[in-house]
């Protein structure tokens, strides 16, 4: 089941919103779209986790890259409205204090 | 294993990964396990065949997983095996901390046999001498009186 990503925004601020389950098959998409959107300095990118009902983790992976691309860029990378299992996955791998989660979209 | 209850060979192809997800939610019904409990076994019963086809097999489709599972009185058990490159026991051991505040020093990989040694009780890597893998996931889980319906009562 491929994912649905929508990316959008501009000017160095993006924002992804992904729908459909993160695993080892998908999870690649993920990052793909991360690492495309990733400005090559300052700006934001937040991926929106509402519409994902299951990570496994390589999407927690994945989204440990983006922070670390981020970090490098100086770029504001954003958890936003993670879903209850990606929040489930995050607790169990102790990385929800490691991102920046907002609770809204 | 003694009891079996749930039997699958799977090929080694990450696309299988969500049907199998599926099944195993639905064996777990049937064993009387449902919520965020379901949830977490799910998940790491799909880290241990994520680890299988990224690990043992590196990434080839064309192998075999075959996953077993079984409910008794005390808890449920599941077992994977495979039979490609036996795994490195240092890299599966249970590490005190994962992850760590300071994210610079974050690193991505190794996360899904943490999550395995999370959710589960005793995980137990047993590589064989020259090709495969046995790896056994148990959790104890008392069965509540009237809360297993079991398949063949079905």
């Amino acid at each position: 089941m491929p994912l649905e990503i929508d990316k959008q925004g501009g000017a160095g601020s993006w924002v992804i919103a992904v729908r459909g389950e993160v695993d080892l098959y998908s999870s690649p998409e993920l990052r793909t779209a991360i690492t495309k959107a990733m400005p090559k300095s300052g700006g934001s990118v937040t991926v929106n986790l509402s519409g994902v009902p299951y990570m496994d983790s390589s999407g927690v992976a994945t989204l440990v890259e983006g922070y670390r691309s981020a970090l490098e860029t100086g770029t504001q990378f954003v958890l936003a409205a993670p879903s209850q299992a990606v929040m489930k996955v995050l607790q169990l791998s102790r990385l929800d204090s490691v991102f920046t989660i907002r609770e809204g979209a | 294993m003694e009891g079996t209850e749930f039997y699958l060979d799977l090929a080694s192809d990450p696309r299988l990964l969500n049907g199998v997800r599926g099944l195993i939610r639905g064996y777990l019904v049937s064993a009387g396990v449902t919520g965020e409990q379901a949830d977490c076994i799910v998940l790491a019963v799909d880290e241990a065949c994520a680890n299988s086809i990224r690990h043992s097999y590196g990434g080839s489709r064309d192998y075999r997983i075959r996953l077993i599972a079984r409910r008794d009185a005390t808890g449920i058990e599941f077992e994977l095996r495979d039979d490609g490159v036996p795994a490195e026991l240092e890299r599966c051991k249970k590490k005190e901390s994962i992850g760590v505040p300071d994210g610079s020093t974050l690193q991505p990989g190794g996360l899904g046999v943490q999550l395995m040694h999370e959710v589960f009780d005793e995980v137990t890597f047993t590589p064989g001498q020259e090709r495969g893998n046995r790896v056994t996931m148990r959790l104890s889980l008392p069965v509540n009186p009237g809360s297993v319906k079991r398949a063949q009562d079905g």
